[in-house]
């Protein structure tokens, strides 16, 4: 009994710690999918980004084009082709 | 022996079939997306290696420059660009449809007393919603503003005389704008989608009305 316990508290565990992350991962990448499109640039769907430092990225389309995505001094959201 | 072996394939067994189960309701509470601060911790996690390029990334810029300048560009045009010619028509088409819009009204809203309910929102009521949801990322948000700023930014340049244009012409940056913020959130807060549908005519309303501008 404690056994099974045990597992299922292990099985929930590693669930949350491998699906957390890959679930913010995934809604960074639709954020910057859509910002990159909002600003009107080729880019498909961000499929893997890079943070760089704070409100600053590296995304990766799935057409292939890299962009960073930051916040300039002046609060405006910047993508750049890299 | 044997036994002890099966028993422990079957205790294994069950262990994957919870973690796969409790993986997939993980999935499944995907959309509402509450966790804000986390993304910046785990890219944290993924980038301690990356954390030194930075600047290494910015000398090799020499495309980077240029996008740099454009990204002000994009923002300028996408109000107000190279599509505006050929949307000119679109524009006014779209800016005729609002008798058209009642129709689609009347079907999303089924029950005729829903209407009266929803009251127009205003801009500064439609910018507050939009901070609040969280169908959309915090750089989108940021995105989304910078345009609406950039769009409120050519009212006053027009109403003040700076800019030769005309309040046909502004609609189609206005109509275009708004089309972005619903196809961001019809899928992901349709509420707020349709509240705006609602408060389209309403919010051009006080942008087009200098005195209501100024109020702003």
């Amino acid at each position: 009994m404690g056994k099974r316990l045990n597992s299922r508290v292990l099985a929930v565990g590693l669930a949350a710690i491998v699906s957390g992350p890959s679930l913010a991962a995934d809604e960074l990448s639709k954020d910057l999918s859509s910002t990159i499109a909002l600003l009107g640039l080729p880019c498909g769907k961000v499929v893997s980004s890079q943070r760089m430092k704070d409100n600053d990225y590296i995304a990766i389309c799935s057409d292939k084009n890299r962009y960073r995505v930051f916040v300039n001094p002046e609060g405006r959201v910047v993508a750049t082709k890299q | 022996m044997i036994h002890r072996a099966e028993q422990q394939l079957g205790r294994l067994t069950r262990a994957a079939v919870y973690f796969a189960l409790v993986l997939a309701a993980g999935c499944a509470g995907m959309d509402p997306a509450p966790q804000e601060p986390s993304k910046a911790e785990v890219t944290q996690g993924r980038a301690p290696a990356s954390a030194p390029q930075p600047p290494e990334v910015k000398p090799e810029k020499p495309v980077a420059a240029k996008p740099v300048q454009v990204a002000p560009k994009p923002e300028a045009p996408i109000v107000a660009k190279p599509e505006a010619p050929a949307a000119k028509p679109a524009a006014k088409t779209a800016a005729a449809p609002t008798p058209k819009e009642p129709a689609p009204k009347k079907e999303v809203g089924t029950p005729p007393a829903h209407k009266p309910a929803a009251a127009p929102l205003d801009l500064a009521g439609l910018v507050k919603k939009l901070k609040e949801t969280d169908a959309i990322g915090v750089f989108t948000k940021l995105t989304l503003k910078n345009q609406v700023d950039t769009l409120l930014e050519q009212f006053r340049g027009y109403y003040q005389g700076r800019v030769k244009t005309s309040l046909d012409q502004l609609r189609q940056p206005y109509d275009q704008l708004l089309m972005k913020v619903l196809s961001l959130l019809q899928d992901s807060d349709p509420p707020l989608a349709r509240e705006i549908v609602q408060s389209r005519e309403a919010i051009w309303s006080i942008l087009s009305d200098p005195e209501k501008f100024d109020d702003l």
